[in-house]
């Protein structure tokens, strides 16, 4: 008898049974009480095989297309939003410190008494006079070039 | 992303760099008399064209005895750190010390000159000190020419 199942069984499994061969061997493997236990996998292989699979409704498939395309669509725009928000990042950044940056080289800020005065008036006059002082100064070298235009 | 912002950061810092390492930065920034004692002035860009020049920054206090050598040591130290070989520079002192100077200090890789101003004048025991930091294409003379009183 086992002899006669595993040959039904190499022949099923190159390929090469019979309607009928199929139709004995599973009656064989579903029905035999002393089935070896070597064979038993295979009792269970073809019941797995001849269980009824259950095949979604069209409308279900079709639900079902639906949500993932929804999703795949969702990512994509995610993606595309996220993109957009970097560079929307980016921009405002570079304008930040592009607006700093030229505050910085277009400034005049005055400091009395360790208050901040953003008076462009009152920084330029700090500094005029600062350097109207300075410059006023002359030691004697310097006023012999005055005196004959050497420099 | 990482490299957009180093590079963003060093262009924005490049305007502040000039000035940075001198030692006369601790005077301007409230280390040999408080900023509440100091008048400063901060100019950068278009206001200076006429003058030819990018950056001024100035300072003004009156200081003690103590002050006065404080900031006296530190202009030195830049005076000596950082003079340009083949400039002209002013310096005058009286009474045993430093009474004015005008430095000019090595250029910088753009191109762009550089000075150090230094006035300090005694009244009555305190010590009217002025401290300027210049940076631009101005020479010596357009200054001296632009800014010395008739």
């Amino acid at each position: 008898m086992t002899k006669h199942i595993e040959h039904l069984l190499s022949r099923y499994l190159d390929g090469e049974s019979t309607q009928e061969e199929l139709r004995q061997l599973r009656q064989i493997l579903s029905r035999s009480e002393d089935l070896p236990a070597e064979l038993l996998p295979y009792r269970e292989m073809f019941a797995l095989l001849d269980k009824k699979q259950t095949v979604p409704s069209a409308e279900a498939l079709n639900r079902f297309a639906g949500d993932k395309l929804q999703r795949l669509k969702g990512k994509s725009m995610g993606k595309k939003l996220a993109l957009l928000l970097a560079a929307a990042c980016i921009a405002a950044l570079a304008f930040v410190l592009r607006t700093s940056r030229g505050s910085e080289e277009d400034c005049a800020i005055a400091y009395v008494g360790g208050k901040k005065i953003a008076d462009r008036q009152l920084a330029m006059q700090m500094g005029q006079e600062a350097l109207q002082e300075i410059f006023s100064n002359e030691n004697q070298e310097q006023q012999l070039h005055d005196i004959f235009n050497t420099q | 992303m990482k490299h957009l912002l180093i590079t963003l950061a060093l262009i924005v810092s490049l305007p502040l760099s000039a000035q940075k390492g001198l030692h006369i930065n601790d005077i301007f920034k409230g280390k040999v008399v408080s900023r509440q004692e100091m008048r400063e002035g901060i100019m950068r860009g278009d206001n200076l064209a006429p003058y030819k020049l990018n950056v001024l920054h100035t300072a003004s206090f009156t200081g003690d005895e103590a002050e006065r050598q404080l900031a006296d040591r530190l202009f030195s130290a830049d005076m000596k750190a950082y003079i340009a070989d083949d400039t002209d520079m002013e310096m005058e002192s009286r009474g045993g010390f430093l009474y004015y100077a005008i430095v000019q200090l090595i250029d910088t890789d753009s191109g762009l000159h550089r000075y150090i101003c230094y006035q300090c004048k005694e009244k009555a025991k305190r010590f009217d000190i002025t401290v300027v930091y210049m940076e631009g294409k101005a020479t010596l003379a357009d200054l001296r020419k632009t800014f010395k009183k008739k």
